[in-house]
């Protein structure tokens, strides 16, 4: 039986958006996109390398979802042409606001809606908003067991053996399936490049768009209503440098000066 | 008594040639029917431009051998020979007319002055031509001839030239000796030879004439039969190549039809067309290309030579049915695909027109498009460019960032100027190269141009797609660029990188988009000529010029960037012996910018070298990959503090004092 993995991807403004280009939005409270890119978040495109790699090696049908609105369809088209076989993407306004339990909770109805699942793979963190939350969620969720910072992922007779990064090396960890592991990046994982035949093929391909009222999903669990935190306030911190002259009519005083003021910093 | 000599003298049986020539054609005849057969199983190409123009090169490069003559030595022996042997082939058949329509060749005049003494010489001239080579080829062993592998066949036509030359010489002197021929000594060559019979039999002359006069006929006609089953097949494949050489830039790529393409660049030798396949018939493995080669100059197992003739060995083997190798990943390595910097040094340098540039980039289409296998770091480039425009990951800066404080327009907000500076992705997002940018902009500002920028609207020209090999990204930048540039009317551009001005000039028109191009050597070069620059203030020292490959070799913009370092007080500038056409690559064309060099020596590394011989105190270009090539390369040489590393626009700022 070919195994049927569910990669959720999450789009996001470039990441390497230039200080220039950075401003927020004050009524939303988040980056405003500008002209900035759309990207996939770099963790989810490592998360869907691991998902093909499997595909590859043992045989599986990778399917991509994503929240998001309808610019995320680019992003799935991506996961397509990278090697998923299908992509869902949910957008409905109901969703627009929604915190991590909300976005875990679509996820986690979408994924039950599509099928039968054995991994379940998230990117380890967002390129936006880094709170690693929504994986451990959607595995609550869905009552599976889940695993963070997994770089390489082995399946053998039911058996998921996953590798994850510690501080000063690596656990292998061994869970049953249907199991969730959150992706991190490692020298094996680095997205690929998609061929030109099936970014061709990828972009002729339906990816349907479900609702909030297809899925089922709890009310009172989505959109910003429902979120239990709120972000007062965001903002660009404003670094501050100053520059001084070290003066003095020797090196060797010029020296003694930068000693004391090092010092006085408490640098030294 | 009038000059002549009789017409197949001593042998009776001649008209026996031709039937004796008969299996010999069809030897002759069959091998060129393989080698047309291959050829024309590539794709469909275009022969563009008039065939006056196209017998003028053959002209001027096939029988005049302008190209070949760039190496005294060559010229002189491939001259020699080729000529000798045109002249001894017309003398003969000549001999025939005479034979069969009458027509006197042998007698009078024309037979002392042209049959007996020019014939003579040449015959001898290709003798000395043959003797030349020869020593050339296996006495003085020159790399570009005996590496990657040495021709094996040329040892064989020599041989043949060698033997047919002699026995000729030998007949003619056995007639001279035999007939003892009042006219003996206007034929040199033969009356030499003569001297060898003095006092023997003249029975005996006359047989051994005989018998060699039939020997010379059949190691002739083998000769002719072998010509297209080794470097002979030269004769015919490299002056048919001279009459339908590309007569396009060097700097231009060919587009790919993506609508209908099935299969994008070539994975089989039967993907390139049927001009890419005679341009590997062509080749006659004389390693010129190999010689100016910077890969193959500082260590890679690229050789533009290695190249061509690798894929001839391979077309035939895959003819024949007897290849098992793949031919990119085998027949032509990875390693060998991504050194090339596509600097043209090869075309320039190659007398028959071959242009391996569009062959290994073909391969690359493959790798890139087809396999999506291809180095990470190029991935990340290409990758950049279809989500940000530009191909600088970790950039920090905007595309307007440079041009904060500097008072410069956009079109958007300003309306379409006189002229657009293209700025460029390297300008806009390195920071070495910003400096670039202002001091171009203020010397326009200067000098009054009417100009504008497009700002965050200009999109990397997908040069370096195109020459990595994604031909699909290529022409979406390009389309989205030029619906900007036709959006706004422009008109004429200006640009500080030769790669954007290279594909902007020469590759868009093919995609709609046609423009007035200059490079901004060349517009600094008006505006001092037109006097609305004045260089003043002197800059003391040497400045050595670095010819960008996309500037000068694919461009032929060689002069306007030393006419405006010539016109700075002060500066001398000192030419380094790879100059102009022959101009070294700083090693970041190509794509090659996006890649760490990790066989042999940098190329980098060995231009730096050879300027710093010079002591320059400014290594001057203009082209923002070489300034950053150089700036790694003298810090590396520890030579920054000696030698700096400057644009021509940056030079021209200090000299106006902005």
């Amino acid at each position: 039986m070919p195994l049927n993995i569910v990669v959720c991807i999450k789009q996001i403004i470039d990441p390497e958006t230039p200080m220039s280009q950075f401003a927020i939005d004050p009524r939303t409270k988040r980056q405003a996109p500008g002209n900035n890119p759309l990207v996939i978040s770099p963790y989810d495109a490592n998360a869907l390398e691991v998902a093909i790699q499997l595909k590859e090696k043992q045989g599986a049908k990778v399917t991509a979802i994503s929240v998001g609105g309808a610019t995320t369809t680019t992003a799935l088209r991506s996961a397509l042409s990278m090697g998923a076989d299908e992509a869902i993407l949910v957008n409905d306004p109901f969703l627009a606001g929604s915190d991590q339990r909300g976005i875990a909770h679509a996820l986690a109805k979408t994924i039950c809606k599509a099928g039968a699942y054995d991994l379940i793979l998230t990117g380890c963190e967002s390129g936006d908003w880094a709170d690693r939350a929504v994986p451990a969620f959607l595995a609550e969720e869905l009552e599976i067991g889940y695993v963070g910072y997994v770089t390489r992922i082995e399946v053998r007779d039911g058996q998921v053996i996953v590798r994850r990064v510690v501080e000063d090396g690596y656990e292998l960890i061994e869970a049953k399936i249907p199991f969730l592991a959150a992706i991190s990046s490692d020298e094996t994982n680095t997205a690929r490049y998609a061929k030109l035949r099936d970014i061709m093929t990828a972009a002729k391909k339906m990816i349907p768009v479900w609702k909030a009222a297809d899925l089922g999903l709890d009310p009172e669990r989505i959109g910003l209503g429902a979120a239990r935190a709120a972000i007062t306030d965001v903002y660009i911190p404003v670094k501050e440098s100053k520059c001084e002259m070290i003066e003095g009519n020797t090196p060797e005083e010029k020296a003694a000066t930068l000693a004391a003021k090092l010092r006085e910093l408490k640098l030294i | 008594m009038t000059p002549m000599r009789e017409v197949y003298w001593n042998i009776p049986g001649h008209l026996f040639l031709y039937l004796l020539f008969f299996p010999f054609l069809v030897v002759w005849a069959y091998g060129i029917y393989r080698h047309t057969r291959m050829i024309l199983a590539g794709e469909p190409a275009a022969v563009l431009g008039s065939l006056w123009d196209r017998v003028k090169g053959v002209v001027q490069d096939a029988v005049w051998q302008r190209r070949i003559a760039k190496d005294p030595l060559s010229g002189l022996l491939h001259r020699s020979i080729s000529w000798g042997f045109a002249v001894l082939f017309i003398a003969t058949c000549l001999v025939a007319l005479q034979d069969y329509f009458g027509i006197p060749t042998l007698r009078g005049q024309f037979y002392l002055y042209f049959m007996s003494l020019t014939v003579d010489l040449f015959g001898l001239a290709a003798v000395g031509g043959v003797l030349i080579a020869l020593v050339r080829r296996y006495g003085f062993r020159l790399d570009r001839l005996l590496l990657p592998r040495l021709g094996w066949s040329y040892g064989i036509l020599l041989g043949l030239l060698l033997i047919i030359l002699v026995t000729g010489f030998l007949i003619e002197g056995l007639r001279i000796a035999a007939t003892d021929d009042p006219w003996g000594r206007w034929s040199p060559g033969g009356w030499l030879a003569s001297a060898l019979f003095r006092g023997t039999d003249q029975a005996q002359q006359v047989f051994l004439h005989q018998v060699i006069w039939w020997s010379h006929a059949i190691v002739a006609f083998t000769f002719i039969a072998l010509l297209p089953y080794g470097v002979g097949m030269h004769i015919t494949s490299a002056a048919a190549n001279v009459l339908l050489k590309n007569r396009e830039g060097s700097g231009v790529l060919r587009p790919i039809d993506l609508d209908r393409a099935e299969r994008f660049g070539a994975g089989a030798i039967n993907r390139f067309t049927w001009k890419d396949l005679l341009d590997l018939e062509a080749c006659t493995e004389c390693g010129r290309c190999q010689a100016a080669c910077p890969a193959w100059a500082t260590g890679k197992p690229l050789t533009p030579k290695g190249v061509i003739i690798d894929l001839r060995d391979h077309m035939r083997l895959v003819y024949d049915g007897e290849e098992s190798r793949k031919m990119v990943g085998g027949v032509i390595t990875h390693d060998v695909l991504w050194a090339c910097t596509t600097c043209g040094a090869c075309h320039q340098e190659c007398p028959v027109f071959i242009e391996p540039i569009p062959k290994i980039v073909e391969m690359r289409r493959h790798l890139v498009m087809e396999e999506a296998d291809f180095p990470e770091t190029m991935q990340a480039a290409l990758r950049s460019l279809e989500e940000r425009g530009h191909p600088f990951r970790g950039a920090t800066a905007s595309r307007t960032d440079w041009a904060r404080g500097l008072d410069v327009k956009t079109v958007a907000a300003n309306g379409t100027p006189e002229v657009l500076y293209w700025v460029g992705c390297a300008a806009a997002f390195d920071e070495r190269n910003q400096q670039v940018a202002a001091a171009f902009t203020k010397l326009l500002q200067r000098a009054g141009v009417d100009f504008a920028i497009l700002g965050e609207e200009e999109r990397c020209t997908g040069d370096p797609a195109r020459r990595i090999g994604n031909e699909y990204l290529f022409q979406m930048l390009a389309r989205e660029n030029i619906a900007t540039l036709n959006g706004y009317g422009i008109t004429k551009i200006v640009t500080t990188c030769p790669h954007c001005f290279n594909t902007i000039k020469n590759e868009y028109p093919k995609l709609g988009g046609s423009y007035e191009v200059v490079h901004h050597t060349q517009l600094l070069a008006d505006l001092v000529h037109e006097g609305r620059l004045r260089p003043e203030k002197p800059i003391e020292g040497v400045a050595s010029f670095h010819d960008p490959c996309y500037l000068g070799r694919h461009n032929g913009v060689y002069d306007p960037p030393r006419q405006v370092l010539g016109a700075i007080p002060g500066l001398a500038v000192k030419e380094m012996d790879r100059c102009r056409e022959r101009g070294f690559c700083c090693g970041a064309g190509g794509g090659l910018m996006w890649l760490e060099e990790k066989i042999g020596k940098r190329v980098s590394w060995e231009r730096t070298e050879e300027a710093l011989a010079l002591q320059p105190q400014v290594l001057a270009s203009a082209c923002p990959f070489c300034l950053i090539m150089f700036e790694d390369a003298l810090k590396v040489k520890d030579a920054i503090g000696r030698t700096r590393p400057l644009d021509v626009a940056e030079l021209m700022a200090q000299s106006v004092d902005i």
